[in-house]
């Protein structure tokens, strides 16, 4: 009964947020404050029905009852608890009830902490989320039902992919989608401005908690899948510009964009109907990305056109969230006033500069996603747009966007001084080429360029420094005056900085791995030796184990530096049983900031198996830097001027004091 | 009954928490730009800040100021120039009320009573296997966990063999009576079996594998009339008339006279030699008809029609959960011709093309497999 009961909830969601979707936006056209009210209860009515339909549909993973179509597709009763409740999200089903879930999620927060914005704006962008609401419900129930029962129940589960059964799985998913989904806020201020047609200044401003939320879960969402890749997989690769992949890096960029530009816009009130497009760009690549991910286009375009119902939907969706966003783009776009003017040197002018340059990136990504799917549905053939592709044309163009990043916040608003900038960058550029030359010499030569790459990500994190430092003006004011600046500086510079710093160290993790790993094929017997980055792996033989549903095969090998026994590694092949599928499990130690990974191949003879050896310099940079952007990104969201916004009713003036100011 | 209440419950709550605001004598709504000039304010402090600590300079301070100025103006003109909120209008609200009231349950109910299944309950796996009762699957998954650890019990192979055929899991029951046949050893009733599955597997044809597993259990017993029964209807299937006449022939010749099955071997043999052709051929050239499978059962023991009949409605609803399966249609359809259901066979073409239309590369399969069934299809006449 609590199965069909978590089904109706979810039933009455999607009534829910009907209402919640047309009354609304009545209420704010007739100016009816009921109405409006309206909005808020039906959003945090429809979090709370979805997420016990959430409830529910784990309930079912937990006691593996394979009644539950779903559950039995995708879930094994020996599974460990982790992997059963991952598993809710670990299929198509479950993941699209994951992305309702956190979609009403966000309604729920606009609900909540929504009290700063005016009463009108936010019923339109309850309402708008419900229409987005409305259509993933009516996908989920209609096409992919997690709910859809088996009669009789089936006495064993088929089990989930093993690939997917990791720690990994358990997290990237939701932060993906918190990302994602995130995304869709923004997009409802978007449309909910477009519908008042009044957008100005302070809506940048509210808007911008929100994208901060939505690029901050994105960056760990992304990060945390390129991890979990890079480990699981065995392939020793961080980054395959895969589809999927590129699916979710196409709204980061768009959305980084979009931060960037909601922040001219609130200074100068200019960049309106760019960034209003922005916001209306950056979900629409999320509802890309879900569609590519989601629809089994990726998988062939043939594929998709044996089973299309799910595809023709999202399609459907796209279609109208999509098209409508833009019709009413087109059909606004011109009664947007343009605001504030600036000089092209000045901190907007670098931040269009970041804009022009990531929008770019972003069509340059799109194009190679989408190139070999058109082709194919076109011509047939199948193509691979691979990484030269991206690294060719995406590396060139992040070159000069890298270089003018510290130029950004140390320029002046309205109009900059482009020398006395470079003036105080000239030290961060001279220690970004120390450290470069440092790294080459420690590294023995290797290619010119990494001098040059490591030189450039010591200086990106050199100058988000010597932002913080001249603004709270060491060196020319006493220490403990400089300190009281320091520490009165407002979140957000410390999050912009942060951000900075992450970015260049991800670059140094970038350029160390790709010029100095080495890899090593090698057929091992136990007793034989192989050298990688300065130590000495032994193969010590293999032994056969199992776990709670799959058998395993793990090769012991022991490292040694200098002829010490330094650690040991355990590197496996795993068969699971269910699905008789194999995957691989890396062994990988970390030292320092690098890693030695190894990774099983075939047995070739008795005794003799393939080993695969990597050994990556400094790879932690690359997800240690996005540590520090998420940081960033936090530091910047508990902001308290992002709040600002709420009038207290007895603040609420007579006159407006606004002679004094001009 | 209890979960229609809740059902009830639910929904009036949620009805309840949606009216509440309507019900409230709301205030106007506050001025919309109260908000903006909050906003405008603090960036005006916020320009102190900045010239401050030197991140504008002093003109463009002052520039700035009075952009921000002039955005505090007009907000705060709109504001007042703006008509005080009217108070909400009744009929509104009351058509607000109906509209929430009539919504939910409509939407609620239509769309469940659509997609949902009351009354089934949940089925946690603890619960049954603490009582399996008549749960055959459970029983099922504990002879397959028990075969999982010792994959060479023979025995249980030999049991679970047939009730994967009566469930409907005919590949598995290849594998268990290949299994079975490698572990015990091979004996006519195994190698029966086996060819048996395989033949269902295929839909009633009798592949080559199927063939020389029945020749096989003919080796070891030279009369056993299964075996010998599908060999011949292999040999008429491959179109080899003669030959399959007599072995046909000889199956008569081999068994009781009051032997259940040799009604339909003498039809056999009526149609073979040019006689009246009887149902048999009229069902569909080619495949064994529901008398052909009601020898097969008579010849061994068990209720093999209906453990067939079973599977098929198993298979039916299988497919009624999941229609984008062209291969199980295609089995379905060919299954249902077996029976001697052409009715349902045709009703089964038609439930296909729901998923596969007729117009597409995989309906127009399934059209030619029905053709070739000698199934009605819309439009024309067999």
């Amino acid at each position: 009964m609590i199965i069909e009961l978590g089904h109706y909830a979810l039933v009455l969601a999607l009534a829910t947020a009907f209402v919640q979707a047309a009354l609304p936006i009545m209420g704010a056209r007739l100016n009816d404050r009921a109405l409006m009210e309206l909005a808020s209860s039906a959003a945090l009515a429809c979090f709370l029905l979805v997420a016990f339909s959430f409830a529910v549909l784990t309930f079912a993973y937990v006691t593996s009852d394979f009644s539950v179509r779903n559950v039995w597709e995708n879930s094994h009763s020996l599974k460990p608890l982790i992997y059963k409740i991952s598993g809710v999200w670990g299929n198509h089903e479950g993941s699209m009830l994951l992305w309702l879930l956190i979609l009403v999620f966000f309604s729920a927060l606009v609900a909540t902490f929504g009290r700063n914005l005016p009463e009108t704006l936010k019923a339109n962008v309850l309402a708008v989320q419900a229409w987005i609401a409305v259509a993933f419900t009516l996908f989920i129930l209609l096409t992919s039902n997690p709910f859809a029962r088996l009669i009789p129940a089936p006495g064993e589960g088929k089990d989930l992919n093993p690939i997917l059964q990791d720690i990994g799985l358990a997290i990237h998913p939701p932060l993906l989608y918190l990302g994602y989904v995130g995304f869709s806020v923004c997009f409802s201020f978007a449309i909910a401005a477009l519908i008042e047609g009044r957008i100005d200044a302070a809506w940048a401003r509210w808007v911008r908690p929100w994208t901060l939320a939505a690029w901050t879960f994105l960056t760990a969402g992304i990060s945390m899948g390129s991890y979990w890749a890079y480990y699981e997989l065995g392939w020793g690769g961080w980054w395959f510009w895969d589809p999927v992949e590129n699916a979710s890096f196409m709204p980061w960029l768009a959305g980084t964009a979009l931060l960037h530009s909601a922040l001219v816009m609130e200074k100068r009130e200019a960049l309106k109907i760019w960034t209003v497009l922005l916001a209306i760009m950056t979900f629409s690549l999320s509802l890309l990305g879900t569609f590519l991910v989601r629809s089994g286009v990726l998988t062939s375009v043939h594929a998709f056109a044996t089973d299309p119902t799910r595809g023709v939907f999202i399609l459907a969706i796209l279609v109208f969230f999509i098209g409508g966003a833009f019709s009413l783009f087109a059909f606004r776009a011109s009664r947007l006033k343009s605001g504030g003017i600036f000089a092209p040197i000045s901190r907007e002018g670098a931040l269009v500069f970041n804009n022009l340059i990531l929008t770019t990136a972003t069509a340059t990504v799109l194009t190679g996603t989408l190139y070999p799917l058109v082709l194919e549905a076109l011509t047939g053939d199948k193509i691979s747009v691979g990484p030269p592709f991206f690294n060719m044309t995406f590396g060139l163009l992040m070159l000069p966007l890298l270089f003018a990043v510290p130029f950004g916040p140390l320029l002046a608003w309205k109009r900059g001084d482009l020398a006395g900038v470079s003036q105080r960058l000239f030290a961060a550029v001279a220690v970004g080429l120390f450290f470069g030359c440092i790294y080459y010499y420690v590294m023995n030569g290797g290619p010119i360029l990494a001098l040059f790459g490591i030189a450039l990500g010591v200086y990106v994190i050199v100058g988000a420094l010597t932002d913080l430092a001249l603004r709270s003006g060491l060196g020319k004011v006493a220490g403990n005056v400089a300190w009281r600046r320091f520490s009165g500086l407002p979140r957000s510079a410390f999050g912009t900085a942060l951000a900075h710093i992450g970015l260049g160290v991800t670059l140094i993790g970038i350029v160390a791995v790709t010029a100095f790993e080495t890899e090593t094929v090698v057929e091992m017997k136990p007793g034989m030796t192989v050298d990688a980055g300065g130590y000495t792996l032994r193969f010590d033989g293999m032994r056969n184990g199992s776990g709670p549903n799959y058998s395993e095969e793990s090769g012991h090998f022991t490292i040694m530096s200098g002829g010490v026994v330094v650690t040991d590694i355990w590197s496996s092949k795993r068969l699971y049983q269910a699905r008789r599928m194999p995957t691989t499990e890396a062994g990988i130690r970390t030292f320092g900031l690098s890693q030695l990974y190894v990774s099983l191949g075939d047995q070739i003879s008795e005794g003799g198996i393939v080993v695969r050896i990597w050994w990556k310099p400094m790879i932690l940079c690359i997800w240690g830097g996005t540590l520090f952007m998420m940081a960033g990104g936090f530091v910047s969201l508990s902001d308290r001027r992002l709040r600002v916004g709420a009038p207290t009713r007895a603040k609420r003036p007579k006159t407006i004091p606004v002679g004094a100011a001009e | 009954m209890l979960f229609w209440i809740l059902v009830a419950t639910l929904t009036a709550a949620v009805a309840a928490v949606l009216i509440l605001p309507l019900l409230r004598a709301a205030a106007p709504a506050s001025s919309p730009h109260s908000h903006d000039i909050e906003v405008y304010r603090d960036q005006l402090e916020e320009l102190t800040r900045d010239q401050e600590s030197g991140l504008i300079n002093g003109d463009d301070a002052e520039l700035a100021r009075a952009e921000v100025a002039r955005r505090l103006l007009a907000a705060g003109e709109i504001d007042r120039a703006a008509e005080p909120a009217a108070p909400t209008r009744r009929s509104v609200n009351v058509l607000a009320q109906a509209f929430v009231l009539l919504c939910l349950p409509a939407i609620g109910l239509c769309l469940y009573l659509f997609t949902g299944s009351p009354g089934v309950p949940a089925q946690p796996l603890a619960a049954r296997l603490a009582d399996p009762g008549s749960d055959i699957n459970i029983l099922i998954a504990r002879a397959e966990n028990h075969l999982a650890q010792n994959p060479d019990d023979g025995a249980g192979w030999e049991v679970l063999a047939p009730i994967y055929m009566r469930n409907g899991r005919v590949e598995e029951a290849v594998a268990a009576y290949d299994s079975a046949v490698r572990l015990l050893g091979p004996t006519p009733a195994r190698l029966g079996g086996y060819a048996e599955a395989l033949i269902t597997l295929s839909g009633g044809l009798v592949t080559t594998e199927a063939q020389a597993a029945l020749r096989r259990s003919l080796a070891i017993d030279p009369n056993d009339p299964r075996s010998e029964y599908y060999l011949a209807l292999g040999l008429k299937q491959e179109g080899k008339k003669d030959e399959a006449l007599a072995a046909f022939n000889r199956l008569i010749a081999g068994s009781p006279a009051d032997a259940p099955w040799v009604p339909l071997v003498k039809q056999h043999v009526a149609e073979l030699s040019g006689g009246a052709a009887g149902s048999v051929a009229a069902a569909a050239p080619g495949n064994p008809s529901a008398d052909d499978i009601a020898a097969a059962q008579d010849m061994s023991a068990g209720d093999r029609q209906e453990m067939i009949r079973g599977m098929v409605e198993s298979l039916a609803s299988r497919l009624k959960e999941d229609p984008a399966n062209l291969e199980g249609w295609a089995r379905l359809i060919r299954s249902h011709v077996v029976l001697d259901q052409k009715d349902q066979a045709a009703a089964a073409l038609k439930e296909s093309q729901k998923t596969f239309p007729a117009d597409g590369d995989e309906g127009k399969q399934l059209l030619a497999l029905a053709r070739e069934l000698g199934i009605k299809t819309d439009g024309e006449t067999q």
